[in-house]
């Protein structure tokens, strides 16, 4: 238990430093702070799909809530920044409350399931019916409050105390009983674990991180459409990154963003016309060859993956 | 009440036609438990073969889609020997066929992008021939019915490979339990690479209907296909093709129904659609009893 | 277990810094390929940072609006530059240009590294208001000029931010007022409205509703439906069931085509039909609708469908037509232009602005607003940067004598 913590310990300080260091060596602010936006949402996603096994296809429904529910928060009531960040991660949560019922579905049913979810928060936040709530298509701009160096610092915030959060539940009784629900979810019943209430919980947590890190991500850019906050491909990437590294670790989705949104940096700016071309064929290759992760690679020599 | 019977119709003659783009979906789903979310981007390539054997050659949409049934069978085989087998020893194939399928389509979309370019292109309605049409004394699209009449005939195709043919009965058995199957002395990989196969085939078949079904075609719509698709087959039921039938009926109706009363809603209803369903029958419509973990 | 906990924890160590390496090296040793703006030395070139989007949903309209600043540059490259009043002497352009996809997200850090680390003289957004969206507080923040070709979001333009200027049409909530007059001045009772769901097309409901209201007119059919519609067949229906006078759907290319689609498929006729883009891609849609096809319809003509008068300033439409099909291989459509168009602003910015601060830039701009015409109307802007010269007029495509011409209504 004590390397664990120590080794925990460490991943933290590392994270701290890099994201604190990046921005002094590298002008553009933009890639640390979308590679630890990224990073936060695979540990969201590792919450629920690396103990429980769903795999939430609709994971951009939370972070587009999030989103919103800062510009709700700030323009319609006014409140200050800190809050208003605060409250739109809960926003996500009574979100994923409401969906919770989903959790009844397994398999590629979630997975689709989730991803109908976030198709029909998009699709009310965009409606011009709600204009006077969410501005409806016309998009929004919190010019108010924007201020990328504080919104930095939040997001490196959020993505140390999500990666605890990992790291807690990976040594806990609680992710051991999760875990032990993944495997056999009707002997975990017999043995008296609450398996309804331990879904929801890990459920709502990961619900929170994407939140969260939508309403920073809201604050930091400060003009966004509905389409770009439930944009598709900000599930695809969160899951991608996370399976890419590895589940159920506190290190996969960690190094799995590191690699493949670096990855994904050098060959916009390098090559942008062939850039989906490399990017898509990179995957391709990765999970043919790697299909466990990352991770795995150290695993398979008998190393301790934190 | 013209309004309404000519949604209701037309709902259905649409509805069968989306069936016939998301079954291949589903096959492949029943068959190899991996999730291809690729196929919208066969059936664009599907629809821009249509459309450059018309406008260059001037072939008609028909004879291109018998081309493209034996060109989508050879590259669905070889894709199957190429990456399937690998894909399904991992640990939850099922999962990662999700990342595989998003980087062929990737790929797929970029490949079609360099060689289609960015504008969307169309085909005259009337290319399909005309079939007049009409009901409740009101005249529908004829490209609709052709496209629906296509539908239930290569709908029907497939039921009889599934339920009268030697390999479909093989497929139906793998389809319940591959293990078993392949125990019973069933060459479970030559079935599967067949099935997928199908399932490509299926997709270009829609394709070749899509630029009448649903106006301009380009690259990057393979996405949105894939996931009406994916939408359609949940409704109806995963891994039940037949059941796919019921899941295109409800989107079209449903959709064309909202278009006419409540028109900036339409296309949520699909999802409001799935969520219910799957809430009150998680295995969807036709499914036999739910998948609880 | 200890060798092998110590292992695991520094290989974790190793790969954080190693990606975070392999991040940021992959940028900055790749920025030289795509050229670092070297704006201090005296050999200097002029740098123009722009994004595109080869693929996605934007990419219809991106690209070809990135082809024709393209044509610009090559254009002033081939005649040894474009005079630069800071320098006092002529210099080249070099174009440093990023693929967001469409992607807002992949746009941020894009238009970020084209502001610090590639330092570009000039900064020119995407294509349309989403991919503009997020240039806007970027630029703003690090006090860079933001040229901004079509992205007609109002929340764009705020007094107090003078780091952006828009180069052609303006916003689109403009957009209707010669199409409402038209239907006023018909007389016409039945008017039937079908919009996509996003700024642009609501912004111009929502101008030509009132207007109409104004007049008395109701619209007998006014409804919203998700821009990702790609089926009109029913909606048509509807609208043709409330026997409308005129038919008019507000859309993007993609709308307008499809919708265009389910007209010819239903063979119904009004005495006017209205889309968007027919008159900004006219090529587009002859080539998928025929000249048949856009018989009788009406739209908003742009540039090359007319000629502006009085220009003063680059090539006019006849020149530029002729020059951009001799490089390209194609005839220009509206798209184009307002690419070229950017291209000339950026010229005569540099031709007067007397230094090369983005302070003294927006100066320029502001200088000689209203004082220049080019193929594409009259360039003048209010003081909050936003494009108020140029107009969009009605017109009616007719085929004559085997040729397609616009008749004008306003």
């Amino acid at each position: 238990m004590r390397r664990n913590k120590l080794s925990n310990a460490i991943i933290l300080v590392v994270l701290a430093v890099l994201f604190i260091l990046a921005p002094l060596l590298y002008p553009n602010q933009s890639v640390p702070f979308q590679m630890m936006a990224f990073m936060t949402l695979a540990q969201g996603v590792n919450l629920l799909y690396g103990f429980t096994g769903y795999l939430p296809f609709g994971y951009v429904g939370f972070f587009g809530s999030g989103a919103y529910g800062v510009s709700i928060l700030v323009l319609l009531l006014h409140w200050s920044v800190i809050p208003a960040v605060i409250g739109g991660g809960l926003f996500a949560v009574v979100v994923a409350l409401l969906l919770s019922p989903l959790l009844r579905l397994s398999g590629a049913y979630f997975s689709i399931g989730s991803l109908a979810a976030s198709e029909i928060v998009y699709y009310v936040v965009s409606n011009p019916n709600m204009q006077n709530i969410t501005q409806g298509p016309y998009g929004v701009n919190l010019a108010g409050i924007y201020d990328p160096n504080t919104s930095y610092y939040a997001m490196l915030v959020i993505l140390l105390i999500f990666t605890a959060v990992v790291m807690y539940v990976k040594n806990s009784t609680f992710g051991m009983s999760l875990l032990a629900i993944k495997e056999d979810p009707v002997s975990a019943a017999m043995a008296g674990i609450n398996v309804v209430r331990r879904r929801v919980a890990i459920w709502l947590a990961s619900a929170f991180a994407a939140g969260l890190v939508g309403a920073v991500y809201g604050w930091y850019v400060s003009v966004f459409y509905p389409s770009s906050v439930f944009d598709l491909t900000i599930s695809i990437f969160a899951i991608v990154f996370t399976l890419f590294g590895g589940g159920g670790t506190v290190l996969g989705p960690i190094v799995g963003t590191i690699v493949l949104y670096g990855l994904y940096n050098t060959i916009g700016v390098s090559s942008p016309q062939y850039f989906q071309l490399i990017y898509g064929l990179l995957i391709v290759v990765l999970v043919m060859f790697l299909p466990q992760g990352l991770t795995s690679l150290l695993k398979r020599r008998g190393i301790n993956v934190p | 009440m013209s309004t309404f019977l000519f949604a209701v119709v037309s709902g259905i003659l649409f509805g069968v036609f989306f069936s016939l783009m998301a079954i291949g979906l589903n096959f492949a789903f029943g068959v190899m438990k991996i999730v291809n979310l690729a196929h919208g981007d066969f059936v664009m390539l599907g629809a821009f073969g249509a459309y450059y054997a018309l406008s260059t050659f001037g072939i008609n949409p028909f004879a291109t889609m018998i081309m493209e049934i034996v060109v989508f069978l050879v590259v669905g085989v070889g894709l199957y020997y190429g990456i399937i087998p690998r894909l399904l020893r991992s640990d939850d194939p099922e999962m990662l066929s999700l990342i595989l399928f998003f980087g062929i389509s990737q790929v797929i979309e970029a490949l079609a992008t360099l060689a289609f370019g960015t504008n969307p292109v169309t085909l005259p309605t009337n290319a399909l021939g005309q079939l007049s049409f009409q009901l409740f004394g009101q005249a529908f699209e004829s490209s609709w019915v052709i496209s629906f009449l296509v539908s239930v005939v290569a709908i029907g195709l497939l039921y009889v490979y599934l339920y009268k043919t030697k390999m479909g009965i093989a497929t139906r058995a793998i389809m319940a339990n591959r293990d078993e199957a392949a125990a019973s002395g069933i060459d479970v990989n030559r079935i599967s690479a067949i099935a997928f196969g199908i399932a490509l085939v299926l997709a270009a078949i829609a394709g070749t209907l899509t630029p009448f079904m649903l106006g301009g075609i380009y690259p990057s719509v393979g996405v949105n296909l894939t996931i009406t698709s994916f939408s359609i087959i949940v409704i109806g039921s995963l891994g039940n093709p037949i059941g796919t039938v019921v899941g295109g009926l409800v989107y079209g109706l449903s959709l064309l129904l909202m278009q006419t009363y409540l028109s900036s809603w339409a296309n949520m209803v699909p999802y409001v659609l799935l969520i219910l369903i799957l809430l009150i029958k998680p295995s969807g419509l036709l499914g036999k009893g739910a998948r609880n973990a | 277990m200890q060798s092998r906990f110590r292992k695991g924890t520094l290989w974790a160590a190793a790969a954080l810094s190693g990606g975070m390496l392999l991040a940021g090296c992959g940028t900055t040793t790749s920025a030289p390929a795509s050229g670092p703006a070297k704006t201090k030395s005296p050999t200097a070139e002029i740098s123009i940072g722009t994004l595109y989007a080869s693929t996605g949903s934007f990419a219809t309209s991106s690209m070809p609006e990135y082809q024709g600043l393209q044509f610009w540059i090559n254009q002033v490259n081939a005649s040894g530059g474009t005079y630069v009043k800071a320098a006092g002497k002529k210099e080249k352009i070099r174009l440093v240009s990023y693929n967001d996809q469409s992607s807002a997200q992949t746009a941020t850090s894009l238009y970020n590294q084209l502001i610090t680390v590639n330092h570009v003289n000039m900064l020119v957004a995407d294509f349309g208001s989403v991919l503009t969206s997020v240039a806007v507080p970027i630029a703003q923040e690090h006090k860079q000029l933001l040229f901004d070709q079509s992205g007609t979001g109002t929340t764009f333009f705020t007094p107090n931010n003078p780091y952006i200027v828009l180069t052609s049409l303006p916003t689109s909530a403009l957009w209707p007022t010669s199409l409402a007059n038209y239907l006023i001045s018909q007389h016409y009772k039945n008017v039937a409205i079908v919009y996509c769901e996003n700024d642009f097309d609501q912004s111009q409901d929502q101008t030509l509703t009132r207007l109409l209201a104004k007049a008395g007119i109701t619209p007998t059919y006014n409804n919203a439906v998700p821009t990702s519609t790609s089926s009109y067949t029913v909606i048509l229906h509807n609208m043709a069931a409330t026997h409308p006078q005129a038919v008019i759907e507000l859309g993007y290319p993609n709308n307008d085509i499809s919708f265009m689609q389910a007209l010819q498929a239903s063979g119904s006729t009004f005495p006017t039909t209205f889309t968007i883009f027919p008159g900004q891609l006219p090529s587009l849609f002859e080539k998928n609708f025929g000249m048949k096809g856009l018989n009788n319809m009406f739209t908003y003509p742009a540039p090359p469908l007319f000629t502006v008068q009085g220009v003063n300033y680059g090539m006019p439409i006849a020149q530029f037509a002729q020059a951009f099909k001799k490089q390209t291989g194609s005839s220009p459509n509206f798209l184009n232009v307002a690419g070229y168009n950017t291209g000339l602003i950026l010229q005569k910015t540099l031709a007067t602005a007397t230094s090369l601060s983005q302070k003294s830039l927006r100066q320029a701009v502001t200088g000689f607003s209203g004082s220049i015409t080019t193929l594409d109307g009259k360039f003048q802007i209010n003081n909050q940067g936003a494009q108020i010269g140029e107009t969009l007029p009605v017109g009616q495509f007719t085929v004559s004598n085997g040729k397609l011409k616009v008749n004008f209504m306003s």
